[in-house]
């Protein structure tokens, strides 16, 4: 990567420099939500800085990872650029559950393997990204393993030994907030600094990999409040085609502090990572979210899966082959734990902070279901010089339902390599695009917008109409087509008249305000494919349709926007790729 | 309250780097971590865990109303 | 009577040096944590606390070399000195020590982040103290042979040792101030006024007692 004029690697030092010098905003978290907006940082003196690489990597957890590392080896000058802190942003740090499809251990072979995927997921999963990950999960794990991270709780220091070997700069905490495109290809991103007194970032690249993981509502109960679906709606707004959004996260949290992740999942988050083989189930659906809605909270009979199927009657169908044997793990637990210690499970945990309660992971589909529709087996977007790996790629690898345990976090890091050695090859091939004064000027503009309204909607507050919208069992969850209707009025609403006067204070809230635009685009697109799939299949209950429909549903819902800047959706056939490039 | 309080820190940064929601900032007078957005925490206890002097005390509750699919 | 004055003495002692501290420290508005780190927490303010001591447990505390013989007081001063120097040069290992026990940091990494913050001021002086107190700790160990090999008389010896003592002490309680868990007011005060006094002390030692004149020194008489 080359830089002009500026630093572009602010390690700790400079970081608290920079920090020390003007972060005179601390009061500002406190300010009343209806007070006149008084920013702490003025717009117009925010410095702009240019950067260029040859790829560039959005997001700092496994699928960004592996994507730097790779397309550095791939021969490409990298840049990787997070909201947070490597290793410690996003669902990584507490993802601890590794599949490694291993050929010495396993008695069935890769086919039998991607055949069972494909029957738990009903079809919705795409068996070449399936098959991928049982191919390249080992070689994954070996090098994971070299770097240390199955040694320790953290992964911010096993993930920055290769990084560091290979002198591949980051900037983080750094939200980006756009990607360019130009003559069609891509040509960079735009974003913003976190600290400081704020800089305006343009990031020239040959190739651009999202791994910006998927998101949700920041909603209560699941570490996954900083994932606003940043990649999905970058890529949406520059033409990129969309999946996935109609299939539901199914994680629930506990009615003691329904928002203490920690507390209710920390026997997770403490432990070191691990290694698993194949285990496939048909979790994390909403199975749980039907039982409430049937019988109200608490649930009958005790914490889910103990629960009798037979007491209640309709609901999502778990397939046969694939039911869990009662007094197993809950559905909707989350299953990439390695099995706990012997002796049982720790003091803290899932059963001691009360009766489960929904939505701690709401706006979140399906790991890997949904993020931008690969055209090919490497994670290449449909927009040229546009990559995804990890979650933020609709891959469908686990397919509208979780699997395979530990598929995740291995389906993120073979993701990543992938698009890795993809982007560094694409690079070769092209010139860094030109971009306009004009555009750049435009896009600064749009960025800091937020900063510049004396008066508009705080973020915070239109985040929380957002989730009062949508987190409800009856509208996320138990789907049917007048809730989502109403529903979809709202968010229109929030996204016509609420987004354009979003008012940001300090630079924090500025990082607010993009974000909440996001959650508002991917409400909208939940809202819609969730409204087209006309029958309930894996994660996705219509109650008005709850059937299985194979004569008209055998397909993904695609979202695009239209030539007139509307959300257009189509369906693409199981077992094809986009008919486009 | 979320991340409760914070005794004896010696502002190295760490905190504010780990949290994933940018909860926490370094104070420009004192150099030392402060919980500067609380309404922003999502309570994980990553700015805890990185700390190298455990400084960082947390609390199970949030700051602000709770939003969940059912109750 | 002397006796009851000494164990009188030394319950006052104790009591200022060890119970008041303690005392402090739990009415503190500070989270209350595991067994073992809070133990390891009293552990090193009262080897604080103890090395402030240091300076009542000296030649320059009148009233406690009136009531105990020298050679007690210099006694008690090097077993509590060395035993306090252990602790306190240890300290920083002992802030990690709990997470070999729990998730998190590594305590290695946690050491070295801590050690390497040379943006706190607090760490600085703390890097200074320590390595002042190991030089206290070092040359009161060989003393006798600096002494010889200087040629230093006992007075020297004790200005050198009292000169460090001070500047360590003033170093260090900036320290404990800046980056204390629990130095807020009241725990904090008291360490400033404690060690304040026993600067006084010091300092009116040094500054303000003339030597005696020396009867058996022949000069000219008048």
């Amino acid at each position: 990567m080359t830089s002009k004029n500026h630093p572009t690697h602010p390690n700790r030092r400079t970081f608290l420099g920079l920090a020390g010098a003007a972060t005179g905003l601390a009061a500002a978290g406190m300010r009343a939500g209806w007070a006149e907006n008084r920013p702490s940082v003025a717009a117009a003196d925010i410095v702009g800085n240019v950067h260029e690489t040859d790829v560039l990597v959005i997001g700092g957890g496994m699928a960004g990872l592996f994507a730097a590392v790779k397309a550095h080896d791939a021969g490409a000058r990298v840049l990787l650029v997070s909201k947070g802190r490597l290793g410690s942003s996003g669902l990584t740090p507490f993802a601890k559950g590794f599949f490694v499809f291993d050929p010495k251990t396993e008695k069935g072979s890769i086919d039998d393997f991607v055949a069972g995927v494909s029957r738990s997921a009903l079809g919705t999963n795409n068996p070449v990204y399936t098959r991928q990950l049982a191919e390249h999960s080992l070689a994954r794990a070996k090098e994971l393993s070299d770097w240390g991270f199955f040694d320790q709780t953290l992964c911010h220091r096993p993930f920055l030994k290769p990084i560091a070997e290979r002198g591949i700069p980051r900037l983080e905490r750094v939200m980006i907030t756009d990607l360019i495109r130009q003559d069609g290809r891509i040509a960079g991103a735009a974003g913003f600094s976190l600290d400081g007194d704020g800089a305006v970032l343009t990031l020239r690249a040959r190739a651009v990999i999202l791994c910006t993981g998927a998101g949700g509502f920041k909603p209560n109960g699941f570490p996954v409040c900083d994932l606003t679906h940043d990649g999905s709606v970058m890529a949406y707004r520059i033409g990129a085609r969309v999946t996935g959004k109609e299939w539901n996260d199914g994680h629930v949290t506990r009615s003691t502090h329904p928002a203490a992740c920690y507390d209710a999942w920390g026997d997770m988050f403490d432990r070191v990572p691990g290694t698993n083989g194949v285990e496939i189930h048909h979790d994390l659906g909403v199975d749980v979210n039907y039982v409430a809605y049937k019988t109200g909270n608490p649930l009958p009979g005790g914490p889910p899966g103990m629960v009798e199927d037979s007491a209640i009657e309709g609901g999502p169908v778990t397939p046969a082959e694939f039911r869990r044997a009662p007094g197993g793990p809950p559905p909707g637990a989350d299953n990439d734990r390695p099995p706990p210690p012997p002796g049982g499970p720790e003091g803290k945990g899932p059963g001691r902070m009360g009766v489960p309660m929904g939505g701690a992971s709401a706006g979140m589909a399906i790991h890997k279901s949904e993020g931008l529709v690969p055209i090919d087996d490497r994670g290449t977007s449909t927009v040229p010089g546009l990559f995804a790996a990890g979650d933020a790629l609709g891959s469908h690898m686990a397919g509208g339902i979780y699997t395979q345990i530990g598929s995740s976090l291995a389906g993120s890091a073979v993701q990543g390599a992938i698009s890795g050695e993809a982007a560094a090859e694409y690079a070769r091939g092209v010139d860094l695009a030109q971009l306009p004064e004009a555009r750049l000027a435009e896009i600064r503009s749009d960025i800091l917008a937020p900063l510049t309204r004396s008066a508009g909607y705080g973020p915070a507050w239109v985040t929380q109409t957002l989730q009062g919208v949508m987190i409800p069992n009856f509208v996320l969850y138990i789907k049917k087509e007048s809730m989502m209707r109403a529903a979809l009025a709202y968010v229109e609403e929030l996204r016509d008249h609420h987004i354009p006067m979003l008012r940001a204070a300090d630079l924090h809230e500025l990082r607010l305000a993009h974000e909440t635009a996001n959650m508002i685009l991917t409400a909208e697109m939940k809202l819609r494919a969730s409204l087209m799939r006309t029958e309930s299949r894996c994660s996705h209950y219509r109650l008005d349709y709850p059937e299985i429909d194979d004569r008209n549903w055998r397909a993904w819902i695609n979202i695009f926007q239209g030539q007139d800047g509307t959300m257009q959706l189509e369906k693409q056939p199981f077992d094809s790729w986009p008919a486009f490039g | 309250m979320t991340i409760k309080s914070i005794h004896g820190c010696i502002g190295c940064g760490e905190c504010v780097q780990a949290c994933p929601c940018d909860v926490i900032r370094l104070d420009p007078d004192t150099g030392k971590a402060v919980i500067a957005y609380p309404a922003d925490c999502q309570i994980c206890h990553l700015c805890r865990m990185y700390c190298p002097v455990d400084a960082i005390e947390m609390s199970p509750e949030k700051s602000i109303p709770v939003i969940v699919a059912w109750g | 009577m002397q006796v009851s004055f000494k164990s009188i003495t030394i319950a006052a002692g104790l009591g200022l040096l060890v119970l008041m501290p303690l005392g402090l420290y739990f009415v503190a508005d500070v989270p209350r944590r595991s067994l073992l780190k809070e133990a390891l927490s009293l552990l090193t303010i009262v080897s604080f606390v103890a090395v402030i001591a240091q300076l009542f447990l000296a030649r320059s505390d009148r009233a406690v070399n009136l009531l105990f013989k020298a050679p007690t007081v210099q006694r008690i001063h090097r077993i509590v000195g060395y035993g306090a120097i252990a602790v306190l040069a240890l300290h920083p290992f002992l802030i990690v020590l709990p997470r070999y026990f729990e998730a998190g940091v590594r305590p290695l990494d946690a050491l070295v982040t801590m050690l390497t913050t040379f943006e706190s001021l607090g760490v600085v002086l703390g890097l200074i103290a320590w390595g002042l107190m190991m030089l206290l700790g070092v040359m009161a160990l060989f003393r006798m042979r600096l002494i010889r090999r200087f040629g230093l008389r006992y007075r020297g010896w004790r200005a050198v040792h009292g000169g460090l003592a001070a500047v360590f002490l003033i170093t260090a309680l900036w320290h404990a101030m800046a980056l204390g868990r629990h130095t807020g007011l009241m725990l904090g005060g008291f360490l400033i006024a404690l060690a304040a006094t026993g600067l006084g002390l010091l300092a009116r030692l040094y500054l303000l007692e003339r030597p005696r004149p020396q009867p058996n020194v022949q000069g000219a008489s008048t």
